[in-house]
């Protein structure tokens, strides 16, 4: 089996005021790559937090984590900038896009830090806006665009790297259950129409519907992993 | 990211909040303004100085007998001389081969009182060199001749006279004095006078009164001293030595020194009218600098603010891959433009404010009857000077926007991330 992530006894341990609170207490978690698996759980849970250690925006307190055959948590601030650049795509509940620039700037950003020349991140910026199904909505900005479209942006955003793995946390958070259900179609159309290694965190049943595995968390630790429920 | 996106971003940046943009960069046009208005007034004054002396010539030394120290015994009146410029040392400087001329001088004493005499009026006046072409102030020209010619440094019998002295005795046909036969009055506090007859050469757009050739001043000053053979005991009052090169000359007063002269060249004056005008740049210059110290602080504020401002922004770009110095590289460069949009503005408003000062001097002097050149300009604003406060303004943003630009590529990306 081809494993995209693997976590071994991975923690995380919060200083909130004068007490700690384990967010985490130990997750193995492994997944393949081509995989579409949802992480559920109550809130509080840990999911966020697994999502956060997995794409390098934070570090772990005690355990590992490996990202095709990289260990992570050792890493320096060069080699994870260089992980959230190539290896991973996130897309978030509340779409953080930035305002004042249109769709196809919002999309093309990640390659600005890569260096790509202007000319060619515009033109990859519009393959995959029409991928998402916004090729008529290049130059509109956030505001000019519904939640269902930001998240589409989002989601490009993500993919202009082309990540091996994509990390959405809650990304029908935001939206209506017909769009959320759209915006879920077309992340299950990229896992199994392109192979794309998928970890999402939500606590809607129906969202998780759409994974193969589902992964369910409890007070820091896996609770459940299997198919599905 | 390459330097043309971080100074596209950096840019748009800036110009989503022109006004602050604007606000912050005021305390750095201030600086520079003041910097550069400062400094160009040094580099004019120190322009049209140096103008002035190269057409005296550097290359020209002058050359005093040495005194005795002053004592109890001597201490009204001149102390006796110790060294005496003698015809013969004019003689021998004449036949050095870096010497091109040896212009001999009398001084006459300032309590002497003379008058000139025309036809039936007699006013009272000074008595110049011949060939004295010195600047009267850092900022007149030589003079120049109205009617007649100029006179050589010796030519007995001869006479100059000024316009403002001619004005003075309501004289306006300057045509009609030149061969005009004048008497210059010698009255000595003992009573008596001596009239000396001379034929007028020449009238000089000039504030110095009459000059007189050598001659004829050694001839005033043995009379009102009764000292006939006033030359050889006292020898000459000072030697203008003119040499070939500026270099010939530095040789030659290191020489002149040894032998125990009082030497003193045109070189060691301007020397010492820039060292005067370097510390006046150096004390008006660090008004411009305590302006852009505080105009630093600006800035940092600015970017302060703007680093909690875009604390989620940071963290979006952190999580799609930006590198921590990626992020310090933006911060820098905007509060770097910031300075550098500070330091256009100053060098401009200096400018201008140098030009209207310049005519508003000018006007002033000629107000108060004070002749300058036509196109002077005390404000001179050269190249280096538009470089350096360009360079200065840039740097003390960059500076500023160090500290900020550090927190904003620090910050946690995960905490960024959820700062509202």
């Amino acid at each position: 089996m081809d494993t995209v992530v693997r976590t071994v006894g991975l923690a995380r341990r919060y200083k909130m005021g004068d007490a700690f609170v384990d967010a985490l207490r130990g997750v193995d978690l492994t997944i393949a790559r081509g995989e579409f698996v949802a992480l559920v759980g109550p809130s509080g849970s840990g999911k966020s937090t697994v999502l956060n250690l997995i794409g390098g925006l934070d570090r772990p307190t005690s355990g590992q984590v490996w990202i095709n055959g990289v260990e992570l948590s050792a890493s320096d601030e060069r080699t994870l900038t260089r992980h959230r650049r190539q290896h991973v795509g996130f897309v978030f509940q509340s779409f953080n896009l930035l305002p004042r620039l249109t769709a196809e700037e919002n999309v093309a950003l990640p390659l600005m830090f890569s260096g790509v020349p202007e000319k060619e991140r515009q033109a990859r910026a519009r393959v995959f806006l029409e991928q998402v199904g916004l090729g008529a909505r290049l130059t509109h900005r956030p505001t000019q665009l519904s939640g269902g479209e930001q998240q589409r942006v989002a989601i490009a955003r993500a993919l202009i790297g082309q990540p091996t793995l994509l990390l959405a946390d809650e990304p029908t958070g935001n939206l209506d259950t017909t769009t959320g259900a759209e915006i879920m179609a077309l992340l299950q159309e990229l896992n199994q129409g392109q192979g794309l290694t998928l970890l999402v965190v939500t606590h809607d049943p129906e969202v998780a519907a759409f994974a193969d595995r589902i992964v369910q968390l409890r007070d820091g630790r896996i609770q459940v992993s299997g198919g599905q429920p | 990211m390459t330097w043309r996106d971080l100074f596209k971003t950096a840019l748009s940046n800036l110009g989503r909040h022109r006004v602050r943009t604007a606000l912050s960069s005021v305390g750095v046009t201030v600086g520079i303004l003041t910097m550069v208005t400062m400094l160009s007034l040094g580099i004019g004054v120190q322009r049209e100085m140096i103008r002035n002396f190269q057409s005296i010539g550097l290359e020209t030394l002058t050359l005093r007998p040495k005194f005795e120290e002053r004592s109890l015994f001597n201490q009204f009146g001149e102390p006796p001389r110790t060294k005496l410029l003698t015809p013969a040392l004019a003689d021998e400087l004449r036949t050095r081969s870096e010497v091109v001329t040896v212009v001999p001088r009398i001084s006459l004493p300032g309590s002497m009182r003379i008058s000139l005499r025309i036809d039936d009026q007699e006013v009272n006046i000074w008595v110049w060199d011949a060939d004295d072409e010195s600047p009267a102030d850092p900022f007149s020209s030589p003079p120049e001749v109205v009617a007649g010619r100029k006179m050589d440094s010796d030519e007995p019998g001869h006479i100059t006279l000024s316009t403002s002295l001619l004005e003075q005795m309501d004289i306006d046909d300057y045509q009609a004095l030149i061969e005009k036969e004048v008497e210059l009055v010698l009255h000595a506090p003992r009573g008596d006078t001596a009239a000396f007859p001379l034929t007028v050469v020449g009238v000089l757009d000039d504030r110095r009164g009459v000059r007189l050739g050598f001659s004829d001043q050694l001839a005033l000053k043995s009379w009102w001293y009764s000292d006939p053979e006033l030359l050889e005991t006292q020898g000459y009052d000072a030697l203008t030595v003119r040499t070939t090169s500026l270099s010939a000359a530095t040789r030659l007063l290191d020489d002149l020194e040894e032998q125990g002269f009082e030497v003193r060249s045109m070189k060691m004056t301007l020397d010492m009218a820039n060292r005067g005008i370097l510390i006046m740049q150096a004390m008006l210059g660090s008004v411009g600098l305590v302006a852009l110290l505080v105009a630093s602080l600006g800035i940092a504020n600015t970017m302060i603010m703007a680093v909690y401002e875009r604390t989620k922004e940071i963290g979006i770009l952190k999580a799609v891959g930006a590198a921590p110095r990626q992020i310090r590289g933006l911060f820098i460069i905007e509060a770097s433009l910031i300075g550098l949009i500070g330091g256009v503005t100053g060098t401009v408003g200096g400018w201008l404010l140098g030009l209207g000062l310049n005519r508003l001097i000018v006007a002033i002097m000629a107000w108060q009857e004070i002749t300058i050149p036509q196109n002077i300009h005390f404000f001179a604003v050269s190249w280096w000077l538009v470089a350096l406060a360009l360079v200065f303004a840039t740097v003390v943003g960059l500076l500023a926007g160090l500290y900020p630009a550090a927190r904003a590529a620090r910050l946690d990306p995960l905490e960024a991330l959820r700062y509202e």
